[in-house]
């Protein structure tokens, strides 16, 4: 052991010692040869002879050393840093390619894996299930819950360990100090419990705590308590006001615990009254999650439950009429609109990481070609292929590493990047973060990137025959493994197209939704909500002067065009929806009941809003009264399914919102807004006049003719003067409520485009590459050509025909590729066909023109080769 | 005659090791030079194979090396036996006579069925 430690004796004293010992050892044999009569030459030349290679028994003695692995392992590494920086564009380009297909990989990959794969952060997340009401018929699939139907479920199923309830909602939390609105989750006692999250401080609230008329308690998020209480101890036990309610805090939730949004800060108790009949008074608005019982499987579950929903079908043939239940497992339900989008990103960054793999391949085997003539001259002196094979691989391991660090840090700002640009929907309900186990898939990708498309060439390298390289004047390799690079490029090009493709289908889907009118003007318009808590505004006529007098004043600013109010905006949230009844005709049959989204609005809302009134007349001072006739205005499409053929105006209509349902005229007939998402038809909408419908909460629409946002502080600074303790939330323009409907589809779109650019430069870096690279091989035959007369056009036709043919069999497979990929994409598309002939006959345009650029620089050269120049090329 | 062939790696290191016992300390080339002389020519020994042999044996322990003059006042490393050296000799020349006892008693029966 000691001695082999001697091995580590300094490197080069030891290299130094071994060559002075053959040294020593060939002029004493060459002596004796001398002494034995030999000439000196001869003597020479027989010690060589019976010696054998000196560099074969270095390299012998070399790996008897101890240290010899780490050794080699070093000038491996040295020789392939030297070898990158003599040649820095291959090596750039490289790094670059791979930079680009790891960082973009593993930055779709971390959102993905966020969303997708990692586990929700609850013990057994796989057995919690949403249940909901469904009918079909309804075209409502995932509908909220009636809490009558999900207090009958409770009791009947035995599928479930627990069946709790819940809604969402926003709350005004008071503490005397400061006043600010909070997302709020109201949950039966048993949610929390359930989720199996322990509370951080304090407790949940118990069974008796979730019952109407008790005292409110309150559990808070760790965010808020380390925010609002500063972190403070004292805040368990600490008195708020909570909407129109006092209120205790009595838990803290740990950090980071969300469910199914982020945005809560606050949660509370239900409060479901056992003594009430929901099914008379109530329509369906909460929703409801389950623990499946370890034995019970989902299918079994849902069988069940659809039994009990059938049961309940008979015994209410009013209020479930062609309802029945449809169980979601919990993550489905919180990621089934983005999965699509997630699932067609990951597999677009799949395809661009291919080509950037083609394209490092590519280079590799470029490179591999113009050194065996080194590699050649290493074997002849002794080095053995192992060594050969592994100086090659350690060369693009070294690659592959760079290519994947730096598309870790390319990874990390694009994380960032895409949380921002994201919809809220694909990144709201995940913490995106890079991890270990993501940097260690990154680099065991780059790896592996390395050695699979290291050994190919490094083997075929290692094989290259030892005479051949050695005499090889540049004419002898042309076939080498050029087809290989020719079948690499064709496959980059392929890969491009399909890209090409689904960027091509999604941006156009973009245009089309985009070009949708959406039934409204949004631009100079500036939103922002105020909710009055009703502890300190309990009457309606207190609340309804309180939003004459703040749009009275709105309207005064300088530059305001008009102002008005809705409960909720379009293109924000779900707005509620009821049954309604026109005047004159017999109740509809169950199954049959006309249904319509409910708006409530102050007077001005429409024409601040840019909604163009169709007929009639909007509301007026005199109709947001408690005492005026209840009137409504209702959309175009209402006007045309139910009333089809019918003068609207004058009409008497109710809509099943409250306990009375007074029948009222229709005065206006106003233009249809796009509910929800601009690629849906738009739903039938009654509004009914603030004073008849009184919400606590109202969003201000302001119409400005300049830019929207420099109304901001002048219209905080209205409410304020009118109560100082009364807080503005969600100051924003309406133009991007807008457009956050599209975020998604813009999401996806930009990102392809992004993807499929950078495939394109790659299979162009690589069509040149293979091109100029030819060139060079034939530049002999090239200067014959001319040399015989051939014009110059000729050899230029000749170099671009080459590159031709990559680019048409690569088109002709990427495009059979993308017809049958694009499928995938149907969910994703509007107003295109997934195989729209626009896409499909922009994209080998496209490519052809940047393919024919890319090879239309080696042509050029070949064409200018001066023949002379060309003959004697060697 | 024994077609010249290299020398398989065991059975140079038992060379090398009574070479060094018979003659003392000597350089690579010497021992070289030696063996072949030994083996009356009958071996040629790839000199560039010895060197990673007495590698192997100075790793083990079994000679060590030190720089001198040659008789032609050239700088050389020489070869010295080691104790351990000494004792492997003794161990791996018995086994060898044995393992040669052995063969001979196969290659020439007549004298077995006397």
């Amino acid at each position: 052991m000691i001695v082999r430690l001697g091995g580590w004796r300094g490197r080069e004293v030891r290299e130094r010692e071994l060559r002075e010992e053959l040294e020593a050892h060939f002029q004493m044999h060459i002596e004796d040869n001398l002494r034995a009569g030999m000439s000196a030459a001869q003597a020479r030349r027989e010690a060589a002879l019976q010696f054998g290679s000196v560099d074969a028994a270095k390299e012998a003695v070399r790996s008897g050393w101890t240290v010899g692995f780490v050794e080699n392992a070093r000038q491996d590494l040295v020789y392939a840093m030297r070898g990158l920086r003599r040649n820095p564009a291959f090596a750039l380009t490289a790094v670059l390619s791979l930079a680009l297909g790891i960082g973009a990989s593993v930055s779709i990959f971390t959102v993905a894996d966020c969303l997708l794969l990692r586990p929700l952060p609850y013990p057994d997340p796989g057995r919690l299930v949403m249940v909901w009401e469904s009918n079909p018929r309804g075209s409502a699939l995932y509908n909220v819950v009636s809490p009558a139907n999900f207090r009958d479920w409770k009791a009947q199923n035995d599928a479930f360990e627990t069946l709790a309830g819940f809604g969402e909602g926003r709350g005004v939390l008071d503490d005397g100090r400061r006043v600010e609105e909070v997302g709020v989750q109201y949950m039966t006692a048993d949610l929390l419990p359930m989720l199996g999250v322990p509370p951080y401080r304090g407790r949940f609230f118990t069974r008796a705590e979730d019952l109407p008329n008790t005292p409110d308690v309150v559990v808070i998020s760790y965010r808020l308590w380390q925010g609002w209480f500063a972190g403070d101890e004292g805040a368990i036990g600490r008195k708020v006001q909570f909407g129109a309610r006092p209120a205790t805090v009595i838990g803290i939730m740990p950090p980071g615990f969300y469910f199914r949004n982020r945005d809560v800060d606050v949660w509370s108790a239900m409060g479901l009254d056992p003594a009430r009949d929901y099914r008379k008074s109530s329509g369906r608005y909460m929703m409801s999650l389950g623990r499946l019982k370890t034995q019970v499987g989902l299918q079994q579950a849902q069988a069940q439950m659809a039994a009990i929903a059938k049961r309940l079908e008979a015994a209410y043939p009013v209020f479930d009429k062609n309802w029945s239940v449809k169980l979601d497992p919990l993550r489905e339900s919180m990621v089934r609109t983005v999965k699509t989008s997630m699932w067609v990103l990951l597999g677009a960054v799949g395809l661009l990481l291919a080509v950037a793999c083609a394209n490092v391949a590519n280079l590799l085997l470029a490179r591999q070609n113009s050194r065996r003539r080194e590699m050649a001259v290493r074997s002849a002196v002794g080095a053995g292929r192992a060594r050969v094979v592994r100086q090659l691989l350690t060369e693009s391991v070294v690659l592959a590493l760079s290519g994947g660090l730096l598309g870790i840090l390319l990874a990390v700002g694009a994380v960032r990047g895409m949380v921002a640009l994201a919809p809220k929907e694909l990144v709201g309900t995940a913490a995106v973060a890079i991890d270990l186990r993501i940097l260690g898939f990154a680099v065991a990708l780059s790896l592996l990137t390395g050695i699979v498309f290291g050994l190919a060439p490094s083997l075929a390298a290692s094989r290259a025959d030892l005479l051949g390289g050695l005499r090889e004047d540049g004419r002898g390799s042309i076939r080498g493994n050029s087809g290989l690079r020719r079948g690499l490029v064709a496959a980059e090009v392929a890969l491009s197209v399909a890209l090409l493709a689904g960027a091509g289908l999604l941006f156009r889907s973009l245009m089309g939704l985009q070009g949708v009118d959406p039934g409204l003007d949004a631009s100079g318009v500036l939103t922002f909500r105020v909710s009055l808590p009703s502890a300190r505004y309990p009457e309606l006529p207190r609340r309804l002067e309180f939003h004459q007098r703040a749009l009275d004043q709105l309207r005064a600013l300088p530059g305001v065009r008009a102002a008005g109010a809705i409960n909720t905006l379009p293109f924000h949230g779900m707005p509620s929806g009821t049954y309604v009844n026109i005047g004159g005709r017999p109740a509809a049959k169950p199954g049959e009941e006309l249904l319509a989204t409910i708006r409530t609005v102050a007077p001005g809302y429409f024409h601040a809003m840019g909604i163009p009134l169709r007929s009639g007349r909007d509301f007026s001072a005199a109709d947001n009264t408690l005492d005026s006739p209840y009137r409504f205005i209702v959309s175009e499409s209402f006007a045309r399914k139910y009333l089809a053929g019918e003068e609207p105006l004058g009409k008497q209509i109710n809509a099943l919102m409250q306990n009375t349902n007074p029948f009222g005229e229709i005065v206006g007939v106003v233009g249809d807004v796009k509910e929800g998402a601009v690629d849906r038809e738009p739903t039938p909408t009654v509004y009914y006049v603030h004073a008849h419908m009184a919400t606590g909460q109202m969003v201000f629409v302001v119409r400005t003719a300049g830019d929207p946002r420099s109304l901001t502080e002048p219209a905080r600074g209205i409410i304020r003067e009118l109560d100082a303790a009364q807080p503005v939330a969600d100051i924003e323009v309406m133009e991007k409520i807008v457009a956050e409907t599209f975020s998604r589809q813009r999401f996806s779109a930009l990102l392809l485009v992004g993807f499929s650019m950078v495939s394109l430069l790659l299979a162009a870096v690589g069509i040149y590459g293979v091109l100029a690279y030819t060139v060079t091989e034939r530049t002999r035959e090239f200067g014959v050509r001319v040399a015989l007369g051939a014009d110059p056009g000729r050899i230029t036709a000749l170099v671009l025909g080459m590159g031709a043919r990559l680019v048409l069999a690569g088109t002709a497979a990427g495009l059979a590729g993308a017809l049958a990929l694009t499928r995938l994409l149907k969910t994703m598309l509007f107003g295109v066909g997934v195989h729209d002939p626009v896409t499909f006959a922009a994209v080998p345009l496209v490519l052809a023109t940047v393919a024919l650029l890319a090879a239309y620089l080696p042509a050029r050269r070949a064409s200018r080769l001066p023949p002379l120049d060309a003959l004697r090329a060697e | 005659m024994v077609k010249k062939s290299d020398v398989w790696q065991g059975t140079l290191a038992l060379m090398v090791l009574k070479t060094l016992e018979t003659l003392g300390p000597m350089h690579g080339y010497g021992l070289a030079r030696r063996i072949e002389q030994t083996s009356g020519d009958r071996l040629l020994l790839n000199y560039g194979t010895l060197y990673p042999a007495l590698l192997k044996l100075e790793q083990e322990g079994y000679i060590a090396s030190e720089w001198g003059v040659s008789e032609n006042n050239r700088k050389a490393k020489f070869y010295k036996l080691t104790r351990a050296g000494h004792a492997r000799l003794k161990q791996e020349a018995r086994e060898w006579d044995e393992t040669a006892g052995i063969i001979a008693r196969f290659l020439t029966p007549e004298r077995d069925t006397e």
